[in-house]
C-alpha cells in the first residue's frame, strides 16, 4: 500500500484529534486523577499518602457512613419526588397545550421562562420568598387566613428537601412539557382519527394511544432524570449551603462531596481523598445509567 | 480535493489547539522593554471584601513614601478561598501576598510544611505586633505572616432598646433571661439567632461555653482531665436550649443576613455575634447604636471571659516575582499607620498595637479593652486543638446545634455526640 493510500485510510484519525484531546483533558484525565486520588490521603498540599482502600472503608463502614447513607438516600427521594413533580404534570400540561386550548403559545413561553434562569439565582430568589418572617409565600399565605400553612419552608427538617425538590420541578418544568409536546406533536394523527372513527373515547386515546406512543420519550427522559438527581448540588448549595441543612435534612452526595473535598468555613481539614472516593462512588452509580441512556438512544436511532 | 480540505483544516484545528496561547507569551516577550519604568506590582488574595478600601489607602500611603507599587487585591468566597490558593500555589500562579488562616491548623501548617510560605523573621519589622498575637502565626520558632485582625466575639445589644428599658448590660445569665423575658412580654424579640448558618451556632455555643464552665474547665478538656459528657458541658446546650424560646420564631431557617438585617433594623434586642458584624449592621442602618458584652456568666462573682482570636495573616508566597515590593508592603502591613487605617475602613480590631482606633467608633474601643483584660486562654472552638482531626468540634456542634434547637435531640445526646466524634481520634478523650 502506497503512503497516499495509507494516509487516505487514517485521515480520520486527524479528524478526531481535536475533539479527543479536548476529551481527554477535560473528561478522562480529571476522572482518572481523581479516581488515582481516592485511594491517597491528601489534604490537597505536599505529598499524597496512599491508604489503599481505607477511604472507601471510612465512606461505606467508617466514620463518614452515616452522613454518605443519608446523603445517598436523600439522593433517590430527591428522584422520585422530582420525577413525579416532573413528568405527571409535564404530561398532562404537554396534553393540554396540544388539545389547543387558548393561548397555548402564552403557555408555551410561561413555562419555559423559568428554565432560562440560572439554578443558583431560582435558588437565591425563592429563599426570599420563603423567608419565613417577611418573604412572600407566608405574608401571602397569613394575608388569606391560612396562618396554619406559613411553615419555616427551609428550616424544617420535613419541609426543606420537598421544599427545594418543587422548586427545582417548577424551574425545570417548560423543559418537560415543551419535550412532552413535541412527542405528542409528533404521534401520527391519522392513527387517532381511525380510534375515534371506531368509538374510542377521549380518555382511552390518551391513555391507549398517546400514551404507549410516549413511552420512549419518558424513558430517555427518566434516564436523564436519575443522571441529574445523583448530580444535584447547585440549588441544594444555593439554598442551604453546602452543610446541607437544616440539622443535613437537604444534604445529598454532591454537598458532601464539597464539604469532604474542600473544608469549609472555619474548618481546618480538607480530604482531597476521601473527597474523590465519594465521587468515584457518584459515578459508580450514574455510569451504568448513562450506558443504558447511551443503548436506548442508539437503538432508537438504529430502528430509527 | 474535498478529503485534502478537511485533513488540512483538521490539522489547523489540532495545531490551534495545541499552540493556543503562543500569542500571549510572545506579548510577554515584548513587555519589559515597555515597562521600565512600569510600577511593582503586588497581587494580593484574600476573602475579605471589606478590606478593599484598606488596601487602597495602603498603596497611596506606599506611593506618597515614594514606593512605585500598585496594589492588586482580588477576593474569593470563603468557603473556595483555601482550594484557591493551594491549587494557585502548586500551579505556580498564585498572588505575591495571600492571607492566611492561624495556627494551629492543618490548612496553614500544610503551607508552612511544603514550603509555600516565606518565614518573615528578620525581613519584616514585627515588634509593633504583640507576641501573643504573633504565637498564633508561629510554627518551628518562626513568624509565617503578618496578623491583620482580631477578633471578639460575644453578645451585641440594641442600645436604643436597652436605654428605653433602662436595662444594663446583665452580671450573669439569670439577669440575661430577666430581660429576656420583659422584652418578650413586651412584644420585642429579644435574640436574633441566625439557625440556618450552623457554623454561627457553633460558635454561640463556644462563646457561652467560654464564661461558664470558663476557660480553666476547658483546659482539663484538652488535657483529657474532663470530658464532654462531663455536667459542665452539657449545662451549656441546656442553657441554649432552654433561651431559644426568646429566639425569632423560626430562626432556624434564617441566614446570617437575615439575622443583620433583623438586628440593625431593630426586630430583635441581642445577637451572639462577633465583631465583625457591626460594619453591614452600619450599613444596613447608619443610626443604629448597639453595644457589646461577654456572655454573662451562670454564677455571681465568677469573671465572664471573652472568645478572642487572631483572623488571620498576610502570608508571602516564596515564588513571588515582586518579592521586593511584597516585602515593602508587609512591613507596611506591620505599622501602626497601617492598623489605624485597618480599623477605620473595616471597624475591626487590628492586630498592631500603637494604632489610633477611630474615635467615633465607641464599640470597638470596649471590645479592644474587653479583649485585651478578659480574653479566654483555652476554648474549644476555631484554633483550638479539638479542630485537628476529623470529625473536628467545629462540624459536629454546626450540624448538632441545628438538632437540638430542632427538638430533635437532647442537650445530653449533643454532648454525647462530641464526645463519641472527638474521641474517636483525640486520644486525651480516650482514657
Amino acid at each position: 500500500m502506497t503512503a497516499r493510500k495509507l494516509f487516505n485510510k487514517y485521515n480520520y484519525l486527524i479528524l478526531i484529534i481535536p475533539a479527543l484531546l479536548l476529551y481527554t483533558l477535560f473528561i478522562a484525565y480529571p476522572f482518572i486523577s481523581s479516581l488515582f486520588l481516592s485511594f491517597f490521603k491528601w489534604p490537597g498540599i505536599g505529598p499524597k499518602l496512599f491508604v489503599g482502600l481505607d477511604n472507601y472503608k471510612n465512606v461505606l463502614t467508617g466514620y463518614m457512613s452515616r452522613e454518605f447513607f443519608r446523603a445517598l438516600g436523600h439522593n433517590f427521594y430527591f428522584l422520585f419526588l422530582n420525577w413525579t413533580l416532573s413528568i405527571v404534570p409535564g404530561i398532562i400540561l404537554a396534553l393540554s397545550l396540544a388539545a389547543g386550548i387558548r393561548g397555548s403559545d402564552f403557555f408555551k413561553t410561561i413555562f419555559f421562562i423559568p428554565n432560562t434562569l440560572s439554578i443558583v439565582i431560582v435558588g437565591f430568589l425563592w429563599a426570599l420568598l420563603l423567608n419565613p418572617q417577611w418573604g412572600m409565600i407566608n405574608q401571602v399565605l397569613k394575608a388569606v387566613g391560612l396562618d396554619v400553612l406559613a411553615k419555616a419552608w427551609l428550616g424544617d427538617t420535613k419541609l426543606a428537601l420537598p421544599t427545594i425538590i418543587v422548586i427545582t420541578g417548577w424551574r425545570g418544568m417548560g423543559f418537560y412539557v415543551l419535550t412532552f409536546l413535541a412527542a405528542v406533536v409528533g404521534i401520527d394523527h391519522s392513527m387517532l382519527e381511525a380510534g375515534r372513527i371506531d368509538g374510542a373515547s377521549e380518555n382511552q386515546i390518551i391513555f391507549k394511544l398517546v400514551l404507549p406512543q410516549m413511552v420512549p420519550i419518558i424513558t430517555t427522559v427518566t434516564i436523564l432524570k436519575i443522571i441529574w438527581s445523583f448530580n444535584i448540588f447547585d440549588i441544594v448549595f444555593a439554598m442551604e449551603g453546602t452543610q446541607g441543612g437544616p440539622a443535613g435534612s437537604t444534604d445529598v452526595l454532591g454537598t458532601l462531596f464539597y464539604r469532604i473535598a474542600f473544608g469549609g468555613l472555619g474548618s481546618s481539614q480538607v480530604g482531597m481523598g476521601l473527597g474523590a472516593t465519594v465521587v468515584t462512588l457518584i459515578f459508580l452509580i450514574v455510569f451504568p445509567v448513562s450506558v443504558l441512556y447511551i443503548y436506548i438512544i442508539e437503538r432508537r436511532e438504529l430502528r430509527g | 480535493m474535498k478529503k485534502t480540505i478537511i485533513v488540512l483544516l483538521g490539522l489547523l484545528l489540532t495545531a490551534g489547539i495545541l499552540f493556543a496561547g503562543g500569542q500571549k507569551d510572545q506579548g510577554k516577550a515584548k513587555a519589559p522593554a515597555a515597562a521600565k519604568s512600569a510600577p511593582a506590582v503586588v497581587k494580593i488574595w484574600g476573602w475579605r471584601t471589606q478590606d478593599a478600601d484598606v488596601w487602597k489607602k495602603a498603596q497611596e500611603a506606599l506611593q506618597a513614601k515614594g514606593e512605585n507599587i500598585v496594589i492588586k487585591y482580588e477576593t474569593f468566597v470563603p468557603t473556595e478561598y483555601d482550594s484557591k490558593v493551594l491549587l494557585s500555589l502548586q500551579g505556580g500562579s498564585a498572588a505575591d501576598i495571600f492571607y492566611t488562616r492561624r495556627l494551629p491548623g492543618a490548612r496553614t501548617q500544610g503551607l508552612i510544611d511544603n514550603g509555600y510560605l516565606v518565614p518573615l523573621n528578620g525581613k519584616v519589622d514585627l515588634k509593633a505586633i504583640p507576641e501573643t498575637t504573633l504565637n498564633s502565626i508561629r510554627s518551628k520558632g518562626k513568624v509565617w505572616g503578618v496578623p491583620f485582625a482580631n477578633q471578639v466575639v460575644g453578645i451585641f445589644y440594641n442600645k436604643d432598646i436597652f436605654d428605653k428599658y433602662g436595662f444594663s448590660e446583665p452580671d450573669t445569665w439569670a439577669q440575661l433571661v430577666a430581660i429576656s423575658k420583659k422584652l418578650k412580654a413586651d412584644g420585642i424579640t429579644p435574640f436574633m439567632i441566625p439557625g440556618k448558618a450552623g457554623w454561627a451556632l457553633a460558635m454561640q455555643h463556644a462563646m457561652v461555653g467560654v464564661s461558664s464552665p470558663g476557660s480553666d474547665w476547658i483546659g482539663k478538656l484538652a488535657k483529657g482531665e474532663a470530658k464532654f459528657t462531663d455536667p459542665e458541658f452539657v449545662n451549656i446546650g441546656k442553657r441554649l436550649n432552654d433561651l431559644k424560646v426568646y429566639y425569632q420564631k423560626d430562626f432556624i431557617a434564617n441566614s446570617t443576613d437575615e439575622m443583620s438585617a433583623g438586628f440593625a433594623l431593630g426586630q430583635g434586642a441581642m445577637v451572639f455575634y462577633g465583631i465583625w458584624g457591626g460594619t453591614n449592621w452600619k450599613k444596613l442602618n447608619p443610626d443604629f447604636h448597639y453595644g457589646f458584652f461577654p456572655v454573662p456568666v451562670v454564677k455571681k462573682g465568677d469573671k465572664p471571659a471573652v472568645y478572642v482570636y487572631m483572623d488571620g495573616a498576610y502570608g508571602l508566597n516564596p515564588a513571588s516575582k515582586s518579592m521586593d515590593a511584597a516585602l515593602k508592603v508587609l512591613s507596611y502591613a506591620a505599622t501602626p499607620a497601617y492598623g489605624t487605617t485597618f480599623s477605620n475602613v473595616t471597624g475591626e480590631m487590628t492586630a498592631v498595637s500603637g494604632a489610633t482606633l477611630p474615635k467615633d467608633k465607641l464599640i470597638l474601643q470596649e471590645c479592644y479593652k474587653t479583649a485585651n483584660e478578659m480574653a479566654a486562654a483555652n476554648t474549644y472552638w476555631v484554633g483550638s486543638v479539638f479542630q485537628n482531626g476529623t470529625p473536628n468540634v467545629y462540624s459536629i456542634l454546626r450540624e448538632k446545634m441545628q438538632s437540638m434547637y430542632l427538638g430533635d435531640i437532647t442537650p445530653e445526646q449533643l454532648a454525647q455526640d462530641v464526645q463519641d466524634g472527638l474521641a474517636t481520634w483525640y486520644k486525651p478523650l480516650q482514657k
